[in-house]
């Protein structure tokens, strides 16, 4: 049971989503921010960025302020389908692997297939979108005002925070109190502001309800995403899916840390029917440890068309082809070898306090790749009642206890309340077999979801602070100690 | 004897170097233990080994003392906390590169460049397969305190505090007033960027190397706020990453030029207040014919 709220908890989530940090609220529209999702392609000094829109409310009340660094032209910002951002979701991200035992007392069957995390996203809105009013000038500059698919777009600058700020709220925009600490930054950076409403009568023509992810484009030595804007009115924790590509090798953040989501671990067959809430509890988990600011990598992999190694291990969704790519924004590459596209799947959990600075990137030449995954091992099936049969059993009892243990340690789950997982293999096992297992191996129960302690760094911190203080003092010791001529 | 009954203590004290290897080594540990860093551990130890290797073979063919090994190992360490690459051999050139740039580029009798800045710089810029994370350490005040408290100890041995705390502080300054009273962002965006890890260790481990570093006590100060203000002025106005890396290496090419210049000014520069005693216009006119 709690397992099924868990799932469902996790659905709300990731419906609930926005693109997290570059949302302001219009209206009194409640539409903050649990996940967002980024494409980056980086191909020298030039972005292609595309930002999905899972808006949730009524799209006249949609309203989106990114900082970008140059004034965009109109053949810099295109409407992508969102189907782009699903299927690069379906095949980055991470994934569970399922392997059979043989039975020992019969012949061998091999096969091996694999599940999907079910990250799907859906959105659905509908209603009016408002006309656009004009700006009083108040130290903001329309520098100019395209018409994109569905969307009116101004590209904004401004000479002060104060005139920004005024100006959005008389256009109905709702503007956090604490927006003028993110906006003078970006003013005097020489930043520019698009700003993103919805043309309801244009959004009708489309024949669809949803609003696309809208992708642009620019030349710019700063590779960077703007999260501080969104957190100006977020108290909270937000989310961000970041897929990036790149020409060479992996991206990586600059001013945080990038580190992998553990990987490779065998855990649980029951895992499988709430993989998404153990994921979610593994995530949580593993940003508490890692001091809640890094930025997590979740997959990287070689993803050129031409490329003729294995594509993904297990695939839990079709690699990106060259229709994708285009969508995507990556421009270069294909079949007939127009270059190498490296794909780099990032997710961060970004709040105020942990996350000071705008996220910063850099690509990298490194190639290698990764992937989070996950292994469920079913048992063999048949009569083991043979002496071999037995002995697979007595294995399968202590293996389940690691995957049990695995599974707490990576998600907080609670071992006691899944006993049976165990039982179930003791139960099969002759009386006198069973009498013999270690019961010291019976694990206590624990915590039944993510807190968990931040562990290794911290007592290494210590160690290492420790020694240091020996060694001062062994220094000053020595120091002190009278010398002989 | 009495030499061989030395305390460890003592011992360790005999040459700074030690210390360096200490706490490099700790560094290391930490960053593959706990912070998981990318690379598997026989990477370093390439790295480190090749190192070592070059070191030792320079050292059979000029005939030098063997305990020029420990630089080498101060070098490996350093360039294992801050270079990343794809291929092995990649960090095998940049080794060799860092080692033999000490005995192949020499001006005056001086190596010119600082060996681990310059295998660093060769492999990123010549391999295209290398790479600097500066962002692998995080930031934070623990790191700060650590590494500053161990760099301290370092440091103050070598002599150097001085161009740790001109390059620290002038990058920190430039950094303040650009990000805080210029552009409005909070202090904590200051601080998180002051307290990033890799800064810290460069700050303490890499631009400190007594052999590097000019000579006079002025020219240093000079030459690591030198390194500051480039590194600031890569960094916000290029968009670099790294750049404390980048000024270290145009400042140390600039080295045999600027240690002679900066001598020979120096001495000029000492007294560029103005000269106080102002009375003697009399004088003057005395001696006027």
């Amino acid at each position: 049971m709690r397992t099924l709220l868990l799932l469902t908890a996790l659905g709300a989530a990731l419906r609930a989503a926005a693109f997290c940090g570059f949302y302001v609220a219009k209206a009194d529209a409640s539409l903050f921010n649990d996940r967002s999702e980024v494409i980056l392609v980086r191909d020298g000094q030039r972005s292609i960025i595309t930002m999905s829109n899972d808006f949730q409310g009524n799209v006249r009340d949609f309203a989106m302020v990114v900082p970008v660094p140059v004034l965009l032209r109109q053949q810099d910002i295109r409407i992508v389908e969102r189907r782009v951002f699903d299927q690069l979701d379906a095949y980055g991200a991470p994934r569970l692997v399922e392997y059979y035992d043989d039975n020992p007392c019969h012949p061998p069957v091999m096969y091996e297939s694999m599940s999907e995390m079910d990250m799907t996203t859906s959105t659905s809105m509908r209603s009016m979108a408002r006309q656009e009013r004009e700006a009083k000038n108040l130290g903001v500059t329309i520098e100019a005002r395209y018409a994109v698919g569905e969307y009116d777009i101004l590209i904004l600058s401004a000479t002060e925070s104060t005139g920004l700020k005024q100006w959005l709220l008389q256009n109905g925009y709702k503007v956090p109190d604490s927006a003028h600490e993110v906006l003078d930054p970006y003013i005097k950076s020489n930043l520019k502001f698009f700003v993103v409403k919805v043309d309801l009568d244009r959004l009708t023509q489309t024949g669809s309800t949803l609003l696309r992810p809208i992708q642009i484009r620019f030349e710019s030595p700063k590779f960077m995403l703007p999260i501080r804007l969104g957190m100006a009115n977020s108290k909270g924790s937000q989310d961000m899916i970041v897929h990036a590509f790149t020409r060479t090798g992996r991206v990586e953040c600059v001013n945080y840390r990038t580190t992998k989501v553990p990987t490779d671990r065998n855990v649980p067959l029951f895992i499988k029917n709430g993989f998404g809430a153990f994921y979610k509890d593994l995530f949580a988990r593993a940003h508490r440890r890692e001091g809640q600011n890094t930025v997590f990598l979740e997959y990287a992999w070689n993803v050129t068309p031409s490329f003729n190694g294995m594509k993904c291990d297990p695939c839990v969704g079709p690699p990106p082809m060259p229709r994708e790519f285009a969508e995507a924004g990556v421009d270069w590459g294909g079949f007939n070898g127009g270059g190498a596209i490296f794909y780099t799947r990032m997710h961060v959990r970004y709040s105020r306090d942990k996350f000071p600075q705008d996220l910063v990137f850099q690509v990298t030449p490194n190639t290698e790749h990764f992937q989070a995954r996950y292994v469920l091992t079913h048992p063999a099936t048949g009569d083991l009642s043979c002496a071999e049969g037995q002995e697979y059993l007595e294995g399968l009892y202590y293996r389940r206890q690691r995957e049990l243990q695995e599974m707490n340690a990576l998600a907080g789950w609670d071992m006691a309340k899944r006993q049976y997982y165990v039982n179930e293999v003791r139960d099969r096992l002759a009386p006198e077999r069973r009498n013999g297992l270690d019961v010291t191996a019976v694990p206590d129960g624990g915590d039944d979801g993510p807190p968990a302690p931040p562990r290794l760094p911290i007592a290494l911190l210590w160690a290492a602070g420790l020694m240091l203080l020996a060694l001062i003092g062994s220094a000053l010791l020595g120091a002190a100690r009278p010398k002989l001529a | 004897m009495h030499h061989l009954l030395i305390s460890p203590i003592t011992f360790l004290k005999r040459d700074a170097r030690h210390f360096q290897i200490i706490f490099l080594a700790t560094f290391l540990l930490y960053g593959i233990m706990a912070l998981q860093w990318d690379a598997e551990w026989q990477r370093y130890a390439l790295l480190f080994c090749t190192c070592l290797a070059v070191q030792a073979s320079f050292i059979r063919w000029k005939g030098l003392p063997w305990h020029s090994l420990k630089s080498a190992a101060v070098t490996g360490l350093g360039m294992s906390l801050l270079l990343k690459a794809g291929s092995p051999y990649t960090l095998v050139f940049g080794a060799a590169v860092a080692i033999a740039s000490k005995f192949l580029l020499r001006v005056k009798g001086r190596h010119v460049f600082n060996p681990g800045n310059l295998g660093i710089a060769a492999a990123v810029l010549l391999t295209g397969d290398a790479w600097v994370s500066p962002g692998q350490w995080g930031s934070g005040a623990t790191l700060v305190f650590l590494v500053g408290a161990a760099g301290c100890m370092v440091v103050l041995r070598v002599g150097r505090i001085d161009t740790s705390l001109a390059f620290l502080a002038t990058f920190a300054l430039l950094d303040y007033a650009r990000n805080v009273l210029y552009l409005g962002w909070g202090a904590d965006v200051w601080m998180h960027r002051m307290s990033n890890g890799s800064l810290l260790l460069f700050t303490f481990f890499m631009i400190t190397d007594p052999m590097t570093t000019p000579r006079s006590n002025k020219a240093r100060i000079a030459w690591s706020m030198g390194i500051a203000f480039l590194a600031f002025v890569l960094s916000t106005r290029f968009w670099i990453n790294a750049t404390p890396i980048w000024a270290l290496l145009v400042f140390c090419a600039l080295n045999p030029v600027l240690d002679h210049l900066f001598n020979g000014r120096a001495f000029h520069w000492i007294a560029p207040l103005p000269p106080m005693p102002l009375q003697p216009t009399n004088e003057q006119t005395i001696s006027r014919p």
